[in-house]
């Protein structure tokens, strides 16, 4: 019976612990941020053959750059807008099965399974809204959970990345558990149950529109405004994880995580949180809820980060 | 339990869950124990779910498994049973201790809604453990360690995994089944690689509609370009965007109502000879930069413009149409049908390789249909890449650092090799065109993406200060021809009624109207 139970490491240590299967990790420094994709690829003969690099840092080219001067304002009104929308709404309080550990335990996962693919963080934040709000809709049994996880995903990676996966590749990342044709029937048990409602605003256009508008802003620091917003990214990575977020709505995610970041990196000009419009103490409850989680996953962040924004993080660097 | 979501019944409940199961009396004990547990669970850190009667099959897992507790109660009941489950609450740490079927007490065959009560009391308000010391931590091998594939299949059984690999055909009969009744089909309007176009009535509204069906029985599931479309457009209300009405699912198809127009820009050209009044080209292009200033505020590109992709009703009312292939980060080289997509209307820059993209790749191609409709011909009509390039420059110039910064670096642009072309005056190629309607279209066709005019900024450009003020105010949804003074004027090469009514019946395009075909991105399937 034991066997059964969906896999949920019941005895976690909290702060600072090894990983789930209490293992240790070998300092492997070259599957770092940047090239899993090509490492995995490499070992992975049915990959081989379409490496998939990982997408460039967020950058602001001019023509990104012009487009925001011109549509910035815009953009964050409507995707603020339809926040409310895509707020998933207590989405493990009526299943049976699925548990809140389940859902770290998924969500951990296709952390690196996203990075494999090379695919954007915009793509898991879509991934994981597509999950949750799946799960306020639907019972799901805990023995096809990974299915929807490696579902959400499929459905994500076709709305915004060039190279979506293949269903075979999905598939054999959970070792022949699930057929072809459960993936396409889950994905269209999906879709129809969530309405083709997929464009949910996400931490990833967030992190984005602040950073831009942080550039913008008089007397900028360009170099503190890239490393936030690469140490915000890793931040809100773990966030996703944690169920203990889901309450909190991207943009306030990616205003806490870029102001959490901004004091980790003692930033002299950090951002100006206000921007993000949210009354100052909602914003101190999200950054100590982030901050926390980060103290608890301490020896985790450094490794969904560049090695150079590590260095920059006398906390990170550590090692605590 | 209707609606749980299974591929086998589950063999058994994680952890952290208790079900109570009992047998009431009466109605009355019934609804006190179901209030009981209740307020345990309002107390507790649990919730609550009510599972239902034994009779609708009762709760299908072994509630005999250690983690669980099970209260039966076997006193006969006209009533029925009632199942309870209780679930940790959403951020809830606690961890159900695997001691708890030894706590319960044993209740046996006397139990009343008071011994359910004590025993929920018991179980859920036990102190929790510190809240911070079950924290959710993420897995230390968060990142990918060398063996990456191998470990995640070895470790992947840690998943459950269903115990037989028959699948249970999930039951989508309470979905969309039967709404497609409530069209009928006319022609069909086209057919590509993965959708086929009717043109349809709706028996509500007896409106006429497009009815777009998308086979879904792909290796891949679900073709990206109809998710893409369908999530997009759920999500852009506006006058001059092409409405979806409805989204009917049938087990291997999806169907896509949209409204139906009779034409596209390319049809209205062709009815015209070619010959549109230049009163007209402002309002179509009022209509198209509106369109495209309220997706571009929504941070979506069409990327695929062209006249066949703007569809016109008969009042003059134009919609963008086909948004299949947009917000990919790619330009789209595919249509529906597989067609390459046409070059005529895609900017230099994407032409010579660059992957920026960003709202100006819409612009240039406003520009180039601007263009055509004053001359009634197409501005770059290229078939390869490099002719396309070389019809651009040999009109507007081959560009130099001073019109294109960073040009003359562009490793693609050196290896064509063109000729050094000067840049010829717009007016003696659109002489129908005033000088704002020149200024506007070269503000379009800029090299540099960055300079192009935005289409919010188009709106506002001088070129369309006769159409009014009011234009400017209209709300989304309001089309333009709200307006008394915005009238279309007859165009001069129009032949007539009679002509047109032949056009689309066929004897000049054959059998089937053009316009929907094109706009939905298909091939005809009559001569053209």
């Amino acid at each position: 019976m034991e066997t059964c139970l969906p896999a949920v490491p019941s005895g976690r240590p909290a702060a600072g612990g090894r990983g789930a299967r209490g293992r240790a990790v070998p300092p492997a420094r070259a599957a770092r941020h940047g090239d899993g994709g090509e490492r995995a690829a490499r070992m992975h003969p049915a990959t081989a053959g379409t490496p998939r690099l990982p997408l460039p840092l967020p950058a602001a080219p001019g023509t990104e750059l012009q487009a925001f001067r011109d549509y910035g304002e815009s953009w964050y009104r409507s995707r603020k807008g339809l926040e409310s929308r895509f707020q998933p709404r207590e989405p493990l309080a009526r299943q049976p099965q699925v548990t809140a550990e389940a859902r770290c335990k998924l969500v951990s996962w296709l952390i690196p399974v996203h990075r494999h693919f090379g695919l954007s963080f915009e793509a898991l934040c879509l991934t994981v809204n597509t999950l949750d709000r799946f799960l306020a809709t639907t019972p799901v049994a805990a023995d096809c959970f990974q299915l929807l996880g490696v579902t959400a995903l499929l459905i994500a990676s076709k709305q915004v990345e060039v190279h979506p996966p293949s269903v075979k590749e999905l598939l054999a990342l959970c070792c022949g558990a699930f057929s072809v044709q459960q993936l396409r029937n889950l994905e269209c048990i999906v879709l129809l149950r969530l309405g083709f409602d997929l464009s949910a605003p996400t931490i990833s256009f967030f992190l984005e529109h602040f950073s831009q508008v942080r550039l913008q802003a008089q007397g900028a620091d360009a170099a503190e405004a890239a490393d936030a917003r690469i140490l915000a990214g890793g931040i809100a990575e773990l966030s996703l994880a944690d169920y203990a977020f889901i309450g909190y709505t991207p943009s306030l995610l990616a205003a806490g995580s870029l102001g959490l970041a901004d004091r980790l990196l003692g930033h002299r000009c950090p951002l100006d949180l206000r921007i993000s419009g949210y009354p100052e103490e909602l914003l101190r409850d999200c950054m100590e809820q982030l901050q926390l989680l980060v103290s608890l996953n301490g020896q985790s962040l450094p490794l969904l980060l560049p090695p150079e924004v590590v260095q920059k993080c006398p906390w990170l660097r550590g090692g605590r | 339990m209707k609606q749980f979501l299974s591929l086998h019944p589950p063999p058994c409940l994680p952890k952290g869950t208790l079900i109570a199961r009992g047998c009431m009396r009466d109605a009355a004990e019934r609804s006190c124990v179901h209030g009981d547990a209740q307020e345990a669970a309002a107390k507790s850190r649990y919730s609550l779910c009510l599972l239902g009667t034994e009779e609708e099959g009762g709760f299908p897992m072994a509630p005999e498994h250690p983690c669980l507790l099970s209260l039966s109660f076997h006193q006969s009941s006209a009533l029925g049973s009632l199942s309870f489950l209780f679930v940790p609450r959403p951020g809830s740490r606690l961890l159900w201790a695997p001691c708890a079927s030894a706590s319960a007490p044993s209740l046996g065959r006397t139990s009343l809604s008071s011994a359910v009560t004590r025993c929920i009391h018991a179980l859920l308000l036990r102190p929790s453990l510190q809240d911070v010391s079950k924290r959710l931590s993420l897995p230390m091998d968060i990142r990918l360690p060398p063996e990456f594939l191998q470990k995640l299949q070895m470790e992947s059984p840690e998943f459950p995994k269903p115990l037989s690999r028959m699948s249970r055909r999930a039951s989508l009969s309470d979905i969309g089944f039967g709404k497609l009744e409530t069209y009928v089909k006319l022609d069909k309007l086209g057919e590509g690689t993965y959708a086929t176009v009717f043109k349809g009535r709706s028996k509500l509204t007896e409106n006429l509609v497009a009815l777009k069906e998308i086979r879904l029985e792909h290796e891949e599931g679900a073709p990206c370009t109809a998710i893409r479309e369908v999530s997009l457009l759920k999500n852009l209300k506006h006058a001059n965007i092409v409405t979806l009405h409805d989204i009917i699912h049938t087990e291997r198809s999806l169907t896509l109502v949209f409204e139906y127009l009779d034409n596209d820009l390319k049809q209205y050209l062709d009815n015209c000879g070619n010959l549109m009044s230049v009163h007209n080209v402002k309002i179509f292009m009022f209509q198209l930069l509106r369109g495209l200033a309220y997706c571009h505020g929504r941070k979506i590109l069409h990327r695929d413009l062209k006249p066949q992709n703007l569809l016109i009703n008969e009042r003059g009312e134009l919609k963008l149409a086909d948004f299949g292939l947009a917000r990919a980060k790619s330009v789209p080289t595919k249509t529906y049908s597989n067609e390459v997509v046409t070059l005529w209307y895609r900017p230099p820059d994407v032409l010579l390789g660059s992957t920026e993209y960003s709202t100006p790749i819409d612009m240039w191609g406003v520009g180039c249909i601007h263009y055509e409709m004053v001359t009634g011909r197409p501005m770059f009509p290229g078939s390869t890449v490099k002719e396309e390039l070389h019809l651009i420059f040999r009109l507007l110039g081959t560009p130099t650092e001073e019109t294109w910064p960073g040009i003359t670096s562009n490793e693609e642009f050196k290896a064509y090799n063109f000729t050094q072309y000067r840049a010829q005056p717009l007016i003696n190629h659109a002489p129908r065109l005033d000088s704002e309607g020149i200024d506007l279209l070269m503000n379009l066709l800029l090299y540099r993406a960055k300079g192009r005019i935005s289409a919010e900024a188009a709106l506002r450009h001088p070129y369309f200060k006769s159409l009014g003020e009011r234009v400017h105010l209209l709300p989304d949804n309001a089309s333009i021809f709200s307006l008394k003074e915005i009238q279309l004027q007859k165009d001069p090469g129009y032949r007539g009624s009679a002509f047109q009514q032949s056009g689309r019946t066929g004897e000049k395009h054959g059998p089937l109207p053009r316009g929907a075909m094109g706009a939905l991105g298909l091939i005809s399937v009559g001569p053209t």
